[in-house]
């Protein structure tokens, strides 16, 4: 369901496999069509132009030219300064961070710099940027190439926060970044880059846009509401399937962007059914899980008929060995022995 | 050879930028104002007025915590620049941040972080050269900021795209307490340009007319899509680092010394000797420029202070 093996070659794909496409592919979509539309749009990053690590800028050196797919040195803070002061001069910089993890490197210059400088002078400026971070764990990549770190810019004041699940939503959601006038973060599941999803008509409109801030249902259910995102809401979905024959039933609400949030969808669900388990691979400690905890508790007590669960990385580097990451980062079965604890409760 | 004109709007310049920042402080040591303590340019003015002069319409800069002098020097108005100093929604930031900026004229003020402007000046440089204009980004640091990555990393990759930026570092002896001697083992900082393969010069940051042709060849280099440069300009600082800060770790004859360099009484001879001033006239053009700022305290002082629900404002686009 997970793609575990994304440093080897995916072989050779079927014309049935082909027929959806994949993450990868929507990402670089909505890319090539906002920089065919806007000639503001352009691109940073290493080994972008030539030598895409991922695949999801490959090729489009071709069509819009090393200016406008610019090959960086390993200088994050230079270079996310360069999106930033392009963006104040009336630019639209996407910035591609090899592993999302390095995002550390240029802390500063996201959450002092781009994520303030609208509020300090006042409304002057508009800082239109958006980071691109492969993130998550299931590679064996390490500690330090595995890390799911939204939580720590969401807790900053001025960054959108964006989690793309399926292709539909990583390509209506990166259109939606690239138009949007503030600084975007857009985490893109390393596990989820070549997995293919069926996608509806609207996928090649060229103004298929996803507005922030609307999560998604992705499965209905009526006794516990399982938020997730990422890599997370395929392992909530296929521990709904388990659990159907056990007569416990899961809905599943993905909400895709986490600033802003769509809290009232998620009230909506606990509201129904009375539960709510949050299950994320960040890091639990002051995580995002606590925070969607903390919103059904302050607004739904009496709603609930359970105390809330969260499953996450309960706070240890993500391991570089692949069963240990198994241990750490929460799994199908994790989630179906939480939800099964929650209705003995 | 440099007019009358622009020799004695220098000379007003640096006055306007002394004496606002004096009651700045002022402001401050009297209560009328709190927070964090101003941080003055007091016997930088000619660094800031020499390069801004330097500038176009369209052109950027890109200002330090101790940011008063080129916002004055790039033709601020002093009214908003002191109502933003002393928090009032009528300051060019709504009252939002000591590092006054005016987008429309080219001035971004930030500072807050050492040395954070100076990969945002890169980024402006960037757009500039995209959009295939010839205007240029000029970045204010000082020499603490000089030890700092992100100066590196933006010189670096300045000069391997070319950009059309100028970095400006002033370098005025002091890292809050740490003296240049202490922080940097090289003769001058200015030597680091060969490493990041831009040219590179310093010049003396009191001498207005020094720096303005300095950074004028830098201009004329960015302009003509030649890539950046490096200046290290070398003055004094003259105040504490803070205007409250008594200067304790640093000799009381270094000070003195400083003092007899000050730019705007060395700038005052100079044109006193050339003929385009008397001692007359440059006491009127003080007294004038005292007029100006006591105008810009009053309408500071008489400026509402921001309303309690625009903290919650200009988050989001």
């Amino acid at each position: 369901m997970i793609d575990r093996r994304l440093f080897r070659s995916e072989g050779k794909l079927s014309p049935a496999q082909l027929e959806w496409p994949s993450v990868r592919e929507a990402i670089k979509e909505a890319m090539q069509e906002e920089m065919r539309r806007d000639p503001g749009v352009f691109q940073m990053g290493e080994d972008i132009a030539w030598a895409s690590p991922f695949g999801v800028t490959a090729g489009l050196v071709k069509e819009f030219g090393p200016e406008r797919i610019r090959d960086t040195p390993c200088s994050e803070v230079a270079v996310l300064g360069a999106a930033i002061g392009s963006a104040l001069g009336g630019m639209r910089a996407i910035m591609e961070l090899q592993f999302g993890d390095f995002m550390s490197v240029a802390i500063d210059q996201l959450t002092h710099q781009a994520a303030m400088l609208r509020y300090l002078t006042g409304g002057q400026v508009r800082v239109p940027i958006v980071i691109r971070l492969p993130c998550g764990g299931w590679q064996g990549a390490g500690s330090q190439h595995s890390q799911s770190m939204y939580s720590w810019f969401a807790h900053a004041p001025g960054i959108k926060v964006v989690l793309p699940a399926t292709a539909m939503d990583a390509k209506g959601l990166m259109k939606s970044a690239i138009r949007d006038d503030n600084p975007v973060l857009f985490f893109e599941h390393k596990a989820l880059y070549r997995t293919r999803w069926p996608v509806t008509d609207e996928y090649k409109d060229k103004d298929f846009l996803i507005p922030f801030g609307k999560s998604a249902v992705r499965r209905e259910g009526k006794d516990i509401t399982v938020v997730a995102t990422l890599v997370m809401v395929h392992y909530a979905l296929e521990a709904a399937s388990r659990l159907e024959e056990e007569k416990i039933s899961l809905e599943v609400v993905d909400p895709r962007t986490l600033v802003p949030l769509d809290k009232e969808s998620i009230l909506g669900s606990v509201r129904k059914t009375g539960r709510l388990l949050v299950v994320d691979e960040a890091y639990l400690p002051c995580g995002i899980q606590s925070e969607i905890i903390a919103l059904v508790s302050e607004n739904n007590y009496r709603d609930l008929k359970a105390a809330p669960r969260r499953l996450g990385n309960p706070g240890v580097p993500v391991p570089f060995e692949p069963s240990l990451e198994e241990v750490v980062l929460p799994t199908t079965e994790k989630i179906v022995n939480a939800a099964r604890a929650m209705m003995r409760s | 050879m440099l007019d009358k004109d622009l020799k004695l709007a220098m000379m007003r310049k640096m006055l306007l930028i002394r004496h606002l920042e004096k009651a700045w402080g002022d402001a401050y040591l009297n209560g009328e104002i709190e927070g964090i303590p101003p941080a003055l340019s007091t016997g930088q003015e000619a660094v800031s007025v020499g390069a801004c002069m330097a500038l176009e319409d369209g052109d950027f800069v890109f200002t330090t915590h101790r940011g008063q002098a080129p916002q004055v020097a790039m033709g601020l108005d002093p009214k908003k620049i002191l109502a933003e100093l002393y928090c009032r929604r009528t300051g060019y930031n709504k009252g939002k941040s000591y590092h006054v900026t005016d987008f429309s004229r080219g001035v971004i003020g930030m500072g807050g972080i050492v040395a954070g402007q100076v990969p945002v000046a890169g980024g402006m440089a960037l757009a500039h050269k995209l959009k295939g204009t010839d205007r240029v980004s000029l970045c204010f640091f000082g020499d603490g900021a000089s030890n700092e990555g992100a100066l590196h990393e933006t010189a670096n990759l300045a000069a391997i795209w070319s950009l059309p930026l100028i970095l400006l570092c002033e370098n005025n002896g002091y890292c809050i307490s740490l003296p240049v001697s202490r922080e940097i083992n090289t003769a001058h900082i200015s030597d680091r340009a060969v490493g990041y393969g831009m040219a590179g010069e310093w010049v003396d940051g009191n001498d207005p007319i020094a720096v303005y042709e300095t950074v004028s060849r830098a201009v004329k280099t960015a302009r003509s899509g030649n890539g950046p440069s490096f200046i290290e300009a070398i003055t004094a600082r003259l105040s504490g680092h803070l205007v409250h800060d008594p200067q304790r770790y640093r000799p009381r004859d270094e000070i003195e010394a400083a003092w007899e360099q000050c730019p705007i009484k060395g700038f005052g001879n100079r044109l006193k000797n050339e003929g385009l001033i008397t001692a007359e006239g440059i006491a009127k053009m003080e007294a004038e420029v005292l007029g100006e700022v006591e105008a810009a305290v009053r309408f500071a002082k008489e400026s509402p202070p921001p309303e309690p629900e625009e903290a919650f404002e200009d988050l989001w686009a």
